[in-house]
């Protein structure tokens, strides 16, 4: 009898132990692709807030306590990006979440972020219309793709030198609004557009789609892809004999891109929110420390990870509590200098005030060759 | 006038390149339907782990390119025959749900050991041609992409051959015509299957080992590939050859022009549209199955 209750207080106290240590942490919930078509940049996201968080549990934490991050797999997918906060916020009770990376995954999430009451950070998702939707437990500390052409639209054709314009991008949220934003702007820097074609996030080959935009006779071609796309597009166009100019939102200015596209990467410009060439002290020690632990250099997935976890940590510190509740309120009055720059908030929690680059590769170094500031909408 | 000849023989080509490699994968997965009445949903995973392995043996083994393409496809292959031998030889008289449910478990399986021991980077072959393209008339094309069509083309000619001229082949057909009677009159029903699914995975894993020059392969690039396969299988026929061959070609060539001349957004439903209306009108496929 005496064993089998010292049995069982032992078999308790195993069980209560992890609850324990649970209540000792700080946990933040991030759903992320790590398999799926952006398996690759998913993983840059989440191995760069591992290693932030691991710095910031070094220095102490928040409120005194440990960060825990609890990573879940979205695959870039609506229904498995629902099922991954559903559980993050429901069975590991985070505080947070951050993610996901497909605009049409994080609006899935948002209504999970806002059916528990749990605040959601995205970096990534630039789909204009999900800031639009007044979701008060949604934040977006990234440009969105509007915003981005409407900075940077009427400056392309000067530093471009072009004046025909060809769209050439994702037929998804992202890729639509971008050919339905840039245009005016692009239209009132003294450019026309000539061609809006589309290809699928399956796609592998582009050959018909580049024969299309060529027969437009363009001086540039936009584009918006991931990094894997983003490599056979710019290869296969100029495998077909396509010499202009090639500027693109997604991962035009990243390492991986830039090795695997080898030669075809020189002279592409990239329209980013972040790039690791970016001169301030700040992103020079996140830069040297990336370099250090991850071996390559930050692309603009790891720098919107620096900057939804820090504005993240910000807010649970000014709350001063874990209270899902308190730290929204906290993320209003977000006030964060950051890699880019300032941010804050505007009224529908997005992000402004921050720079955004235009950078050109060069010896497969992406420099900088223009900037802009993201007025308040 | 003679610019819209040129985007017309740019779009034409563009298709017969695709188009083959289509017809080459499509010809696998029929040849496997057909001999051992197995839908392979893990057949894009093949075409994945050749171009993978592919991959590995030129930019990290330092393999000649031309040496690390057939080298590649053998070590595919001798993963086929493990798992026909380990997997697909039990299942020989198991229902086609069955074996279905296993293909789609092993194409998630392989999907995520590649993911595992490769991680999500997409890679690309690197290949002894040199870039810059050639021009015939304002028609573009790479020495890769000439180099990709002669070897997928004489791949399916030789694929042809094989099951037409030679004994084997003649046994294959035997054993896709009525499986019983072929083994009443000697053949050797389970190194028939050994050969269909080591033949299919090869076919599969030269396109990936071939293509994987241009178009980069990563681990998730599988699902893609057996759904187009499908789609062209379908159209010409469920094991049927000449079905694959000339329904890969028409796929490739629909969706080249189809994108080419109507908003390109639709591409890809070009082909699953034409999968509906030849379920509908004629379900056995454009050609019967030999």
């Amino acid at each position: 009898m005496r064993t089998l209750k010292l049995v069982l207080a032992v078999a308790v106290s195993l069980a209560v132990a992890p609850l324990a240590t649970a209540q000792e942490t700080v946990r933040i919930g991030v759903v992320q692709p790590m398999t799926g078509p952006v398996a690759y940049d998913g993983n840059i996201y989440v191995n760069t807030v591992k290693m932030l968080v691991d710095d910031l549990n070094a220095k102490g934490g928040v409120l005194g306590k440990k960060i825990e991050l609890v990573i879940e797999d979205g695959a870039c997918n609506p229904a498995q990006s629902v099922n991954a906060a559903e559980k993050l916020v429901v069975r590991d009770k985070v505080v947070g979440l951050l993610g996901a990376f497909c605009s049409t995954s994080t609006a899935a999430v948002m209504e999970v972020a806002k059916k528990h009451k749990v605040p959601l950070i995205t970096g990534i998702s630039t789909a204009a219309q999900l800031t639009e939707q007044g979701n008060p437990y949604f934040f977006r500390a990234v440009a969105t793709t509007p915003m981005l052409g409407n900075a940077f639209g009427p400056v392309l054709p000067k530093a471009l030198n072009a004046k025909r314009f060809a769209f050439l991008t994702l037929n998804d949220d992202w890729g639509r609004s971008m050919q339905a934003s840039y245009p005016k702007a692009i239209e009132s820097g003294g450019g026309q557009i000539v061609a809006n074609e589309f290809f699928q996030q399956s796609d592998l080959q582009f050959l018909s789609q580049i024969t299309k935009v060529k027969a437009a006779n363009p001086d540039a071609i936009v584009l918006a892809a991931n990094t894997q796309q983003a490599v056979a597009l710019s290869k296969q166009i100029r495998e077909l004999g396509v010499t202009v100019p090639l500027v693109g939102e997604g991962a035009w200015s990243s390492d991986s891109y830039i090795k695997l596209a080898g030669p075809a990467a020189e002279g592409v410009y990239g329209l980013v929110e972040y790039v690791y060439t970016i001169k301030s002290p700040i992103n020079e020690a996140f830069v040297k420390e990336f370099q250090a632990k991850l071996k390559e250099n930050p692309s603009k997935f790891a720098g919107a990870a620096h900057n939804v976890l820090h504005i993240m940590v910000d807010a649970i510190g000014r709350a001063g509590t874990t209270d899902p509740e308190k730290i929204r309120a906290a993320l209003e009055k977000t006030d964060y200098n950051g890699l880019v720059g300032n941010i804050k908030f505007d009224a529908k929690h997005q992000a402004y005030g921050q720079t955004v680059y235009l950078s050109l590769v060069k010896n497969g170094v992406p420099d900088v060759v223009e900037t802009a500031k993201i007025a308040k909408p | 006038m003679s610019a819209t000849i040129t985007i017309l023989a740019q779009h034409l080509l563009n298709g017969v390149l695709i188009g083959c490699a289509y017809a080459l994968i499509a010809m696998g997965l029929t040849m496997i339907f057909g001999v051992m009445n197995i839908a392979n949903f893990a057949h894009g995973e093949f075409y994945m782990l050749g171009g993978f392995v592919a991959f590995y043996l030129v930019s990290l083994m330092g393999l000649d390119y031309f040496a690390a393409l057939p080298l590649a496809v053998a070590i595919v292959v001798a993963l086929a025959i493990v798992l026909q031998h380990s997997i697909f030889r039990r299942l020989r008289e198991a229902p086609m749900m069955t074996t279905t449910l296993v293909t789609i478990g092993l194409s998630i399986l392989l999907e995520n050991a590649a993911l595992l021991l490769w991680g999500p980077q997409p890679q690309s072959i690197p290949t002894p041609f040199p870039t810059k393209p050639l021009s015939f008339f304002g028609v573009y094309t790479t020495p890769l992409y000439l180099f990709c069509m002669a070897v997928t083309a004489a791949l399916i000619v030789v694929g042809h051959v094989l099951i037409r001229r030679t004994r084997m082949g003649k046994a294959m057909r035997a054993t896709f015509q009525n499986k019983e009677s072929a083994a009443l009159v000697g053949i050797r029903i389970d190194r028939i299957y050994a050969y269909a699914f080591a033949f299919g995975a090869a076919l599969a894993a030269a396109a990936g080992a071939v293509l994987g020059g241009f178009i980069p392969v990563e681990p998730a690039t599988g699902g893609i590939i057996t759904l187009k396969a499908f789609v062209v299988v379908i159209l010409g026929g469920m094991g049927s050859f000449v079905g694959a061959i000339v329904g890969g070609l028409l796929l490739g060539l629909a969706e080249a022009l189809g994108a080419g001349y109507m908003p390109t957004g639709w591409k890809d439903a070009i082909g699953f549209f034409a999968v509906i209306l030849v379920l509908l009108f004629r379900p056995e496929g454009l050609f019967k199955r030999v």
